[in-house]
């Protein structure tokens, strides 16, 4: 040990200072520096954001071991903690379906709990207990495969901001209202759903990702939403029974939100716009939509060109522009309605802001290279387009780049880059 | 010309100075845009006034020594540039932080008496990454941190060695070792007496710790005869023990959660740095038991002592090709059963002794 006459470097700097560093320590080494010297014996004791996974104890091949181990010690971190505790994180998938989890969040709910994360692995579902509906301060909640059954007197989190429920079980009614009850909420993720039909009520949302099975999405009071990232998972019996309605997805997705100006779509997002009835004329500028990512676009599908163009149309300030095909096996050469092109598109639309576009798993069908006809001729200030052929497309690619050499450019500046 | 002269005359006059004085009492002149990324010295000018000349210099809290201005200014310096990407600002923060420890503990000092958040929060991690993963005493010894717990508290993470016999003849192999190598440094060194009777002790003190956890059943019948003869011995300790046990089981609370914490970290360590955790032990136990050291080692008949260190050199050998596995086992058995057997534990501790056992009876 050091020479005593050596002044103590670090135990004297202020305690937000030593917060701060033990916080940026993994708990374990937080934890153990209460054996350094009589100062630092409870110095760990006051942290505010503790995170708990599987490197706070040591790993053995003994399954009962381990997760009595992990109950030991967070338990005992718990009862040892003097403080409020203001982010509590629980990442493992050892502790399945443990009664203690429950006695820490009825702990984190007298707490003044403000972000809570609970991430707990494959096995059966954990059912979150009441207490969490107690935590009043909460502003971020994420909670990974769980069962999530509000009681009825809740009435939501009233300073919650983030809503993160990844492979959450939970009654479609019970997830309306919980976002409709959070008037601050900002953000929202919600993924791996099965048919889920949602009517998101949320004045101020600005971020929304959703992934997974959705029957039927309304957006219908989101107006201050910045940035939207949707991965739309479809089976065909869900398809076919959309084809029935009439309802126009479009505008129940993207009919009230004006001020967006980050649209990501994946999977089927465009097939699930192009559903139902379009009334003809959207009512809507997104003038603020500055980047639009479709992905796995089919070009084959008519309804899904006219969303596509439909969306770029009515999104004067565009910069950038990805899309991605749907690959196909075989492309084939003829195609249906090749006369659109010619006829119903319009001629005087212009993409005045349109510098980047990228076309990726392009498959050569007719649509396609019309389609990046129609944006050359259209984008005066384009400055790149790549294009990036579909793997499985050899003998197409020449055949592509002789069409694409053909097409006339309204911007002098745009370089094409065909990579292979 | 002497337009273009003026041309270059003018930029430089432009350019403004904040007077700051530090705490040696110099008084220097920085660049304004430099001076002003410091919270503190924007405050200290836009709403006192100050610095604007060398009468109303801003005089630094007392935390900011000279040396750390002038490394604080360095970071203004360039952050303060707007254009620079973020991964040059990266890579100048990884180059800024590479100073030694004292240094850097000061520069966080000074840092955040300026308020300079994001000096704080590059420093703070920096420290954390020098913390993360070491020993109690690496940490110490890096931050000159008092080692001034109490050995109860010290004594603590003991309870997670095992009871397996197999750790016991581990302990004593590694114990033989250290006694070999300090008898051979001893030959060329007559100062490290003390250091060596000091080593026998401690191992024993380990011996006997980990050898009477009293859950080995097997063993407990051999353990018994040497029990009694042991006992004769420790008796005139036998009083201050108990008042060192006592303690030892009241301080549980915090010192077994770091057990808990500490298991891993012995796991991987060597069983020498675990001794050393308990040298501070080992003196309370040094007049007492050293005598019983002696008495045993005298004992082995010569042969038997060949046939001994044989066979502790064979299983030294098996040991040290895989030692961290077997480790893990043999504690992982043990936490079970030290889990189980809590109120076994705390007079146990010193009934243990120190006699080898590889497959002799």
């Amino acid at each position: 040990m050091g020479d005593v006459e050596d002044p103590d470097l670090i135990s004297d700097l202020p305690q937000s200072i030593l917060e701060s560093i033990l916080t940026r320590l993994p708990i374990r080494d937080a934890v153990r520096t209460s054996i350094l010297s009589s100062k630092w014996r409870y110095r760990w004791t006051t942290l505010t954001h503790l995170v708990f996974d599987d490197k706070c104890i040591r790993m053995c091949s003994d399954r009962p071991v381990v997760e009595n181990c992990m109950v030991n010690f967070i338990t005992r971190a718990l009862f040892l903690h003097q403080g409020p505790i203001h982010k509590f994180q629980l990442s493992t998938s050892y502790l399945q379906c443990c009664p203690d989890i429950d006695q820490w969040i009825l702990f984190l709910s007298r707490s003044d709990i403000k972000e809570l994360v609970l991430e707990l692995g494959e096995g059966e579902w954990f059912r979150v207990p009441s207490c969490l509906f107690n935590c009043k301060k909460l502003t971020c909640l994420e909670l990974f495969r769980c069962e999530f059954d509000p009681p009825p007197t809740f009435k939501g989190f009233l300073c919650l901001r983030s809503l993160s429920l990844h492979q959450v079980l939970v009654a479609p009614e019970a997830i309306e209202s919980l976002i409709s009850g959070c008037p601050l909420l900002e953000s929202l993720a919600l993924s791996y759903f099965d048919s889920l039909a949602l009517n998101i009520r949320a004045p101020n949302l600005k971020y929304l990702c959703l992934e997974g099975e959705f029957t039927d999405i309304c957006l219908e009071n989101t107006p201050l939403l910045v940035a939207m990232s949707v991965a739309m998972y479809m089976n065909d019996e869900m398809a076919e029974c959309f084809e029935q309605s009439s309802k126009c997805n479009f505008i129940k997705f993207l009919g009230g939100v004006p001020r967006l100006e980050r649209l990501a779509g994946h999977i089927y997002f465009t097939k699930y716009l192009s559903i139902g009835d379009y009334p003809g004329s959207l009512a809507i500028t997104y003038s603020h939509l500055k980047i639009i990512e479709l992905y796995q676009v089919s070009f084959e599908d008519m309804k899904e060109i006219r969303v596509v163009l439909r969306l770029i149309m009515n999104s004067p300030n565009l910069k950038e522009l990805r899309i991605s095909g749907s690959s196909t096996a075989v492309a084939s050469v003829e195609a249906p309605n090749l006369e659109f092109w010619a006829k119903e598109c319009p001629k005087d639309c212009t993409f005045k802001q349109l510098k980047v576009v990228k076309m990726t798993d392009m498959s050569g069908v007719p649509h396609e290279m019309e389609f990046m006809k129609f944006l050359l001729a259209n984008s005066p200030v384009l400055e790149t387009m790549s294009i990036t052929p579909c793997v499985y497309v050899m003998d197409g690619r020449l055949n592509m780049l002789i069409q694409l050499v053909r097409f006339r450019r309204a911007s002098a500046e745009a370089e094409i880059i065909f990579t292979r | 010309m002497s337009e273009v002269d003026m041309a270059v005359i003018k930029p430089e006059m432009m350019k403004s100075y904040i007077w700051i004085q530090t705490t040696d009492g110099a008084i220097q002149q920085v660049e304004q845009e430099v001076a002003m990324f410091c919270p503190m010295i924007c405050q200290e000018v836009i709403q006192k006034g100050m610095g604007s000349s060398k009468n109303c210099a801003i005089s630094l809290p007392q935390r900011v020594t000279p040396a750390m201005l002038s490394l604080i200014l360095d970071y203004c310096r360039f952050h303060q540039v707007a254009g620079r990407s973020n991964k040059e600002r990266k890579s100048f923060d990884e180059k800024f932080v590479r100073m030694d420890t004292k240094r850097l503990c000061e520069l966080t000092s000074a840092a955040d008496s300026l308020q300079l958040k994001p000096l704080v929060d590059l420093t703070s991690r920096a420290l954390a990454r020098i913390i993360e993963g070491k020993t109690p005493e690496e940490i110490r010894e890096i931050f000159h941190l008092p080692d001034d717990l109490t050995e109860e508290e010290k004594l603590e993470p003991l309870k997670n060695t095992t009871d397996d016999p197999r750790i016991r003849l581990l302990n004593r192999l590694y114990a033989k070792k250290r006694k070999e190598l300090k008898e051979r440094e001893k030959l060329k060194d007559v100062d490290a007496e003390e250091e060596h009777v000091d080593d026998r002790s401690v191992d024993d003190l380990l011996s006997f710790i980990n050898g009477g956890d009293g859950d080995s059943k097997g063993i407990k019948t051999s353990k018994n005869k040497k029990k009694h003869r042991k006992r004769k011995d420790l008796q005139k300790c036998a009083p201050s023990n108990e008042a060192i046990e006592t303690p030892k089981k009241e301080s549980n609370a915090a010192s077994s959660l770091c057990h808990n914490a500490e298991v891993d970290h012995e796991l991987q360590s060597s069983l020498s740095e675990k001794l050393k955790l308990q040298d501070a032990a080992g003196e309370i136990f040094a007049p007492t038991v050293e005598f019983d050291d002696v008495d045993i080692d005298d004992e082995i008949d010569p042969a038997l002592k060949e046939e001994i260190d044989r066979e502790v050199e064979d299983f030294a050998r098996i040991l040290n090709s895989d030692w961290p596995e077997r480790m893990q086992e043999l504690l992982s058995l043990g936490q079970e059963r030290r889990l189980t057997h809590l109120s076994v534990n705390g007079n146990g501790a010193l009934k243990g002794h120190a006699r080898p056992d590889p497959g002799q009876k």
